[in-house]
């Protein structure tokens, strides 16, 4: 690397830094890709989980999980229940379901999920 | 006595009443009325005494610029007679100027009614730097006499100014009244030993055969000189000579002052201070053509002209000499202090018309405009640093303003004139575009003969302060036109969007929660930056436990940066919805200052940078920890 590379070369920022690492994270699952998963349909996707919320719906509680495989977002929403088993900050799973929008955001209700192992396991 | 009551005052508070004393309360405000003879030392004092450097300034141009030697002094009187016409003219312009605005007409007010918006602008300019140049100068001046007295000084000039700069800089933070017996005792003095040096000076000279001042050194041999005396260098002389004309305004601007007839007063008064100034101006010329005393241009020769003339008169250095010179000084000292009394308050005019920060408006503790008064300081400081202290070289910068603001305000009477046409308001009219004319064209002169002596200095601030001075006034218009109510507005917002802070679950978060809960929102949750997978368990669990139905967001991020998180996380929340309030709620722990900076101050950091938020209400809900 020159010297020229070393002030001609963009910082990352920081959502770029996390982008590039999830998208190494599940490039060997060989699954479809947030980007370009399709509404409407029963789909199998991957991510981590970058987002969790607890909010209760008409006093029945509800888990939102925000999952990111690198290349966009996907919400999954678990009724009925304020504590998922195994599911926390940093996790990776697959998930399959259907996607619907809502808002500015896709969203799977109560999917199928299986948890990847933690990284370094 | 009125009971006492507890004091709730700050240390620092405490320490500002001490130095600058109890506030005054804003009814103590009324003007005292001046009779004439208190006025004229409180108007005239910086007009008459330019009369300590002007002729000064007359021979550095022949004898060190020149290099004229003893031919320079043929051409001092001439000079003076033609300096003192300018004055009469000036003066003669000025009385129109009493009668036609008894309530005070300074030169932007004048220029403002008349010209219109920039050429009141310029005036405003030119007065400004022209004050700072009053200190600068003024203050150079009397350090010069005081060093011409003492002259192990010397080296301390700069020190000296500052030093009287400072102290008058406290004086009139504290408040100085522009009273007769602080301003009358070093007039009448410096106008009485003005008077008696002359008067015994020329007696000596004429009836006593008194020879010129013997000179030896650098003296003699800037008289043995024989440069040519130019056109140029005459009229370089001459514009130097015309900084005696500093200071005539300050009559005109403060009419109010005086006991009724107001006018009437206020013009006896011009015209007494003009026969003083130009009579000792004349006469100070005329016994200098015939005592030949010497001045360089970077201060070799350290006393004053004055302070030679005053030692060879009095035949050497006894009482009448150091009373002379202390006169010198303390006059010069209070014309500095009228810069400082019409300083702030033609900033507080010009901030009240939206060219300058709102702050200069403001009065202190003191019913003073402490602001402006603490930038005359500063920028006359550093005007006094930038040239050494030495009167001359702050004379070409001087002269540029004050004769601008002459030129606009003559200009602005003529307008006012052919606009009202009162009675014989043709020969007003003339009287005032002679002046005007007279001073457009000294003005100009200066300008030129001098614009590499550092009168290019003036010509491109005072350009560059209008610029300021719109720029200013445009965002405060831009303001202004934002904030008009307008007939029947609907609110911009109608979801109210609440969002606490949570940094882990404590007693502060409960506090929130129960606040937030309390402004009834459209939609409340919580919002808490998790760094890892286990704290997020944690917090979730405990959430669950005390606020079941209380929404909890955790995004998580691993690259520890909590403000630009927080703001991202809301930038995302905001988008949720077009038109919402959003407010973000953060507890806080407040201890004594003494021990606030042991906590982390995320909170500061996240108000910063919400503050700048549209659509965004930031709370803090403070812990107080005894």
């Amino acid at each position: 690397m020159g010297l020229r590379d070393f002030f001609t070369r963009d910082s990352l920022s920081k959502e770029e830094l996390v982008a590039e690492r999830l998208c190494e994270r599940f490039e060997d699952l060989n699954m479809l890709s947030l980007a370009d998963m399709p509404l409407r349909q029963r789909v199998d996707v991957c991510g981590e989980i970058r987002r969790m919320s607890v909010k209760p719906r008409a006093g029945i509680p509800a888990v939102e999980v925000e999952i990111s495989d690198g290349t966009g977002e996907l919400t999954l929403v678990f009724y009925g229940r304020g504590h998922v088993p195994g599911i926390g900050h940093h996790r990776a799973l697959t998930v399959s379901g259907v996607a619907f929008r809502e808002g500015s955001r896709r969203v799977m209700l109560n999917p199928a999920y299986r948890l990847l192992p933690r990284e370094g396991q | 006595m009125a009971p006492k009551n507890i004091d709730r005052r700050t240390a620092l508070a405490r320490w500002k009443g001490r130095l600058i004393g109890n506030p005054i309360s804003s009814r103590a405000d009324v003007h005292h009325r001046l009779p004439k003879k208190v006025a004229l030392p409180v108007f005239a004092s910086d007009a008459i005494s330019s009369t300590a450097y002007a002729t000064e300034e007359i021979l550095i141009v022949f004898l060190s610029l020149a290099g004229a030697g003893v031919a320079a002094y043929t051409r001092l009187v001439p000079i003076s007679l033609l300096v003192v016409v300018l004055l009469a003219i000036v003066v003669s312009s000025y009385r129109q100027t009493i009668y036609a605005y008894p309530n005070g007409g300074g030169s932007y007010v004048v220029s403002k009614e008349n010209l219109g918006k920039h050429p009141s602008l310029i005036a405003g300019g030119s007065l400004l730097v022209d004050y700072v140049l009053t200190v600068a100068v003024s203050v150079s001046g009397g350090v010069a006499a005081i060093v011409s007295a003492f002259n192990g000084l010397a080296p301390y000039r700069v020190h000296l100014c500052i030093f009287f700069v400072v102290v008058m800089t406290y004086a009139n933070l504290r408040g100085l009244k522009e009273s007769g017996t602080l301003f009358a005792p070093p007039t009448y003095l410096y106008v009485g030993a003005l008077g008696l040096l002359i008067t015994v000076g020329l007696y000596r000279v004429y009836f006593q055969d008194l020879p010129p001042i013997p000179h030896n050194g650098e003296a003699r041999e800037l008289l043995d000189a024989t440069g040519a005396l130019t056109t140029f260098y005459f009229l370089k002389a001459f514009a130097s000579g015309a900084v005696a004309l500093t200071g005539v305004e300050a009559v005109s601007n403060g009419v109010p002052a005086f006991k009724p007839p107001e006018s009437r007063n206020a013009s006896r008064t011009l015209i007494m201070m003009a026969v003083i100034l130009g009579g000792a101006f004349f006469g100070l010329s005329v016994l200098a053509q015939h005592l030949e005393p010497v001045k360089d241009e970077e201060g070799i020769i350290r006393d004053t002209v004055l302070a030679q003339m005053a030692e060879h008169v009095y035949g050497g250095r006894n009482a009448l000499f150091f009373i002379t010179q202390f006169a010198t000084f303390g006059i010069l000292i209070l014309a500095a202090n009228t810069a400082y009394a019409d300083f702030p308050r033609l900033t507080s005019i010009i901030s009240k018309d939206n060219f300058l920060p709102r702050q200069f408006a403001n009065r202190g503790d003191r019913l003073v405009f402490s602001n402006g008064i603490i930038l005359l300081a500063v920028a006359a400081i550093g005007l006094i640093v930038a040239f050494g202290g030495l009167v001359n070289a702050l004379i070409p910068l001087y002269a540029v303003g004050v004769f601008t603001g002459f030129t606009l305000s003559q200009a602005g009477m003529c307008v006012h004139h052919t606009r009202h046409r009162e009675k014989g308001w043709k020969f007003h009219f003339v009287i005032n575009a002679i002046g005007a004319a007279t001073t457009f064209f000294v003005a100009g002169i200066v300008i030129v003969v001098k614009f590499t002596d550092g009168a290019w200095i003036p010509v491109v601030v005072i350009p560059s302060l209008i610029f300021v001075f719109t720029g200013i006034n445009r965002h405060y218009s831009r303001v202004k036109n934002f904030l008009q109510v307008a007939e029947q507005e609907v609110p911009p917002f109608r979801t109210h969007f609440v969002i606490v802070l949570v940094g882990s679950l404590n007693a502060g978060v409960v506090q929130a929660i129960k606040y937030a809960q309390s402004l009834r929102p459209d939609r409340l949750m919580a919002l808490s930056v998790v760094a890892s997978s286990e704290d997020g368990a944690e917090l979730n669990r405990k959430w669950r436990a005390s606020f079941p139905d209380v929404e909890l967001d955790t995004p998580v991020d691993e690259y520890r940066n909590l403000t630009d998180m927080v703001l991202m996380e809301i930038e995302r929340l905001d988008g949720l919805q077009p038109d919402d309030l959003i407010t973000v709620v953060i507890p806080e722990f407040v201890t004594s200052i003494r021990s606030q900076w042991l906590h982390n101050q995320s909170a500061l950091a996240i108000k910063a940078r919400l503050l700048f938020r549209p659509n965004t209400v930031v709370t803090s809900v403070p812990i107080v920890i005894p």
